[in-house]
């Protein structure tokens, strides 16, 4: 698993490339808990490489979520494959998250 | 030993028993040289085959008396040689004096009082070289070879072989044998260099042994010295000295005495060396063997301690070992001849060095400004790091008054003891942590037990469906859970469920999750109200990163139909046998304890289904199709809903084998699946229970 970093402007671009399991999640949790993180507008999140998503990593997601929302910055999934959109999808967080195809299309939301 | 014991009384007794008659022979002999000298009663062989029994029976016993080398007492050994073997000599000295002073005060010659002494010196003489000889072989054969072994075995055969001669009455000095005897000597002196034992003694013990072996030389020297003097004296019927197996004897005994003498002599100076090579030696077995000996690290460090500042001669020395996470914090554990206020000032001006956890050596310390404005009393320095790739456990400094202190062999030497430390600490933090870890071990056998005991192994068997399962934890204990409740005779509540993660704490909210089942369907409530007020429990008492999927089917087989709701749950796979079709029911429905608020009641959605005899229902958690092969392919939804469309027609039992298997064939033979994996196959009988 690989996390990095891009920064642009106000945004900040999270890239996951690899199998985000339990262990791994524990490095995602820590990048999300960076309380630097919380002086940007949006956190948009590239799943292009992201090949499994296990149940750890997704808790790791679902305990930051109500911590952003509340801080109004928005958290965007882009690129994701078709079957960790799956898992996304069974547990009821496409509803909760906002997931979208591609880089351009999460520009915009984002912006909105 | 009933022979050992039978065998050495019978040499005592053929011992003296030949003494006796010998002494009786000579004196019977004596007297008649004395009555008539012209006619002398001659029984040569007779007299030899005497001298010749009591000889073979004397080392006989000496030989079976002689024990086995225990441990390296050879002092004990040199003492009993002249214990039991010199003080016959002395005893023999004494009786010659008496004789002597006897025959001088008298002044009458006295040829039977002499024979007597001189048979007495005989056979005090023979104990003492067979009592030698068997404490030099042991000696000899001291950390023996083969080679050695055999070619003493021989020397004793061909000894013993020389006694033939006496009893045939030969005389060795004959030109014949003269060669011979050579050989037989030069023989002895190769066996002579075989002094492995001298090697052993401390300076100490070489002192001593350099009396105990003068006095054995000398022993060795009245004999010789009192047999010499009487050889073929007119005055006696018999004569010892031509009995050549003594005169062998006694040259083998006194060479090998010399031989060790001058070795121990010339070996006094280097004894110190060996004798620290060998305490190092020791020292480092003790080190290595401190773990089976179940000590502790403190003792390993005392340890380490003495042996280094005994091996590098150290006149002052301080050790210091980190402690806590951090290694921020110093223990001073051992100190010699050092105040604290030196340790201090020197610990500082290395800190200003940079140097003070590195490997370093300084031999000449008044070269160094630094260490000179220190004015310590020491002139060499040398600082050993106690540390493996990962950890730094101390540091030990020894200092010594002389320049160049510490040469290149000193220090192999204290690295070789820091290292072995390091590995025996090491591994008895090895040690202790699999101690740990087997005790999690068994903890873990109990949880999995516990836990096994939460799921129900039997389900209600009844006639209008049948129910098969399959479980499988990754870990000893897992988050996978299924239970059901009996609401009234019609209906019965199923559930199942998913904690999120693995391992003791998936474990304890599925035990939370069965009980908020077991609490909440007592009141017979709709699945979709089941998964608010379930989801309303949890938001109190899961963990922020843990979640719950989970399904809740109540079948109502009255009605004919069930009644589910899915809160993030694997899509249950139905065949429904009317429209020979296989699906998913796609519901949506969030998983329990993501909102933990009221907002989660507009998540979650309820089905009514009615069902067709012979319908099928297939649910499971991720751990079936999210299983993988090796290529890392899912096992998938579509596989699944294939092997349906290919088993609906079997019981409930053999679809679930023929999933199982089929899934098995998937992943190939795994020792560790990767997640837990579950499996429900329903199956709704055609024949209705008769009211």
């Amino acid at each position: 698993m690989k996390i990095t970093n891009q920064i642009k402007d106000t945004t900040i671009i999270i890239t996951l490339d690899g199998e985000l399991d339990a262990s791994s999640s524990v490095m995602l949790d820590e990048a999300l808990s960076d309380p630097e993180i919380m002086t940007y507008s949006k956190i948009l999140v590239d799943c292009k490489d992201l090949n499994y998503i296990s149940s750890a990593g997704l808790g790791v997601f679902i305990s930051h979520l109500q911590r952003f929302e509340d801080a109004h910055i928005k958290l965007i999934f882009y690129n994701m494959q078709d079957k960790v959109r799956n898992v996304f999808e069974i547990l009821g967080l496409d509803l909760l998250m906002t997931i979208v195809s591609d880089y351009e299309e999460a520009m915009t939301i984002a912006d909105e | 030993m009933l022979y050992r014991t039978n065998a050495k009384s019978l040499f005592i007794t053929s011992a003296l028993i030949s003494w006796s008659l010998l002494l009786a022979n000579v004196l019977l002999a004596a007297e008649s040289m004395h009555r008539e000298s012209s006619i002398a009663l001659d029984l040569p062989f007779v007299n030899n085959f005497l001298i010749v029994v009591f000889i073979i029976s004397v080392f006989g016993f000496q030989r079976l008396s002689a024990e086995n080398l225990k441990g390296i007492d050879f002092i004990g050994y040199l003492w009993n040689i002249f214990a039991k073997g010199g003080i016959a000599a002395y005893l023999s000295i004494a009786l010659y004096m008496v004789y002597r002073m006897v025959t001088n005060y008298s002044s009458v010659q006295s040829p039977l009082l002499l024979h007597m002494v001189y048979q007495l010196n005989f056979g005090l003489m023979v104990l003492f070289l067979a009592k030698a000889f068997y404490v030099w072989r042991q000696l000899i054969l001291y950390h023996k070879n083969k080679f050695i072994q055999i070619a003493w075995d021989w020397y004793e055969i061909l000894l013993f072989a020389t006694l033939i001669l006496t009893l045939l009455n030969f005389n060795y000095s004959s030109l014949i044998f003269l060669p011979l005897l050579g050989l037989i000597g030069l023989y002895t002196l190769f066996l002579c260099t075989n002094l492995k034992w001298v090697a052993y003694l401390t300076f100490n013990k070489k002192g001593r042994s350099l009396i105990l072996l003068v006095a054995i030389l000398l022993a060795c020297y009245i004999f010789f010295d009192f047999f010499y003097g009487f050889a073929d004296s007119p005055l006696l019927v018999i004569d010892y000295s031509d009995v050549g197996f003594l005169l062998l004897a006694m040259f083998f005994v006194a060479l090998y005495t010399l031989a060790s003498f001058l070795v121990a002599l010339f070996s006094l100076p280097t004894s110190s060396v060996f004798e620290q090579k060998s305490e190092d030696l020791l020292n480092f077995q003790r080190l290595s063997q401190s773990i089976q000996q179940g000590q502790s690290e403190k003792q390993v460090y005392d340890m380490l301690f003495e042996s280094t500042v005994k091996a590098s001669d150290a006149s002052a020395a301080w050790l210091e070992i980190f402690r806590g996470e951090k290694k921020d914090e110093i223990e001073l554990c051992h100190q010699l001849t050092i105040e604290e206020e030196q340790i201090k000032r020197i610990r500082h001006l290395l800190l200003a060095y940079n140097i003070q956890h590195i490997d370093y050596i300084n031999n000449n310390l008044d070269r160094n400004p630094g260490f000179r404005d220190l004015t310590l009393p020491w002139k060499s320095l040398i600082i050993l790091p106690i540390k493996s790739k990962k950890h730094l456990f101390g540091v030990l400094y020894l200092l010594k008054d002389i320049e160049q202190g510490f040469d290149r062999e000193t220090v192999n030497v204290l690295r070789t003891f820091t290292n072995q430390t390091i590995l025996t600490i090491e591994n008895l933090r090895l040690v202790h942590e699999s101690l740990q870890n087997e005790r999690y071990k068994e903890e873990l056998k109990i949880a999995s037990v516990v836990q096994d005991s939460l799921i129900p192994k039997k389900f209600p068997s009844d006639s209008w469906f049948e129910i098969s399962t399959y479980a499988k934890a990754a870990k000893e204990v897992g988050g996978d859970f299924y239970d059901f409740l009996q609401l009234s005779e019609s209906r019965i509540a199923i559930i199942i469920g998913d904690v999120s993660g693995k391992g003791i704490s998936a474990a304890f909210h599925m035990a939370q999750m069965k009980g908020i089942f077991h609490g909440l369907m007592q009141q017979d409530m709709p699945p979709s109200e089941f998964m608010k007020q379930a989801n309303s429990a949890l938001s109190r008492c899961l963990e922020k990163t843990s979640f719950i999927t989970s399904a809740l089917y109540i079948i109502d087989y009255r009605m004919k139909g069930f009644m589910f709701a899915r809160a993030g749950h694997c899509h249950t796979l139905y065949y429904n046998s009317m429209m020979d079709d296989t699906f998913y029911f796609q519901t949506d429905g969030l998983g329990l304890g993501i909102i933990r608020d009221k907002s989660y009641n507009n998540h979650v959605r309820e089905m009514y289904y009615d069902y067709n005899p012979t319908d099928v229902m297939v649910i499971y958690t991720d751990g079936i199709v999210e299983a993988r092969n090796p290529q890392n392919d899912e096992y998938g939804e579509d596989r699944l809903r294939y092997m349906l469309t290919q088993t609906y027609h079997l019981e409930a039992e053999d679809i679930k084998y023929a999933i199982i298997n089929d899934l098995e064939d998937f992943t190939g033979p795994t020792e560790n699946i990767y997640d837990d994996q579950t499996l429900l196959v329903i199956k709704f009988k055609p024949t209705q229970p008769s009211e």
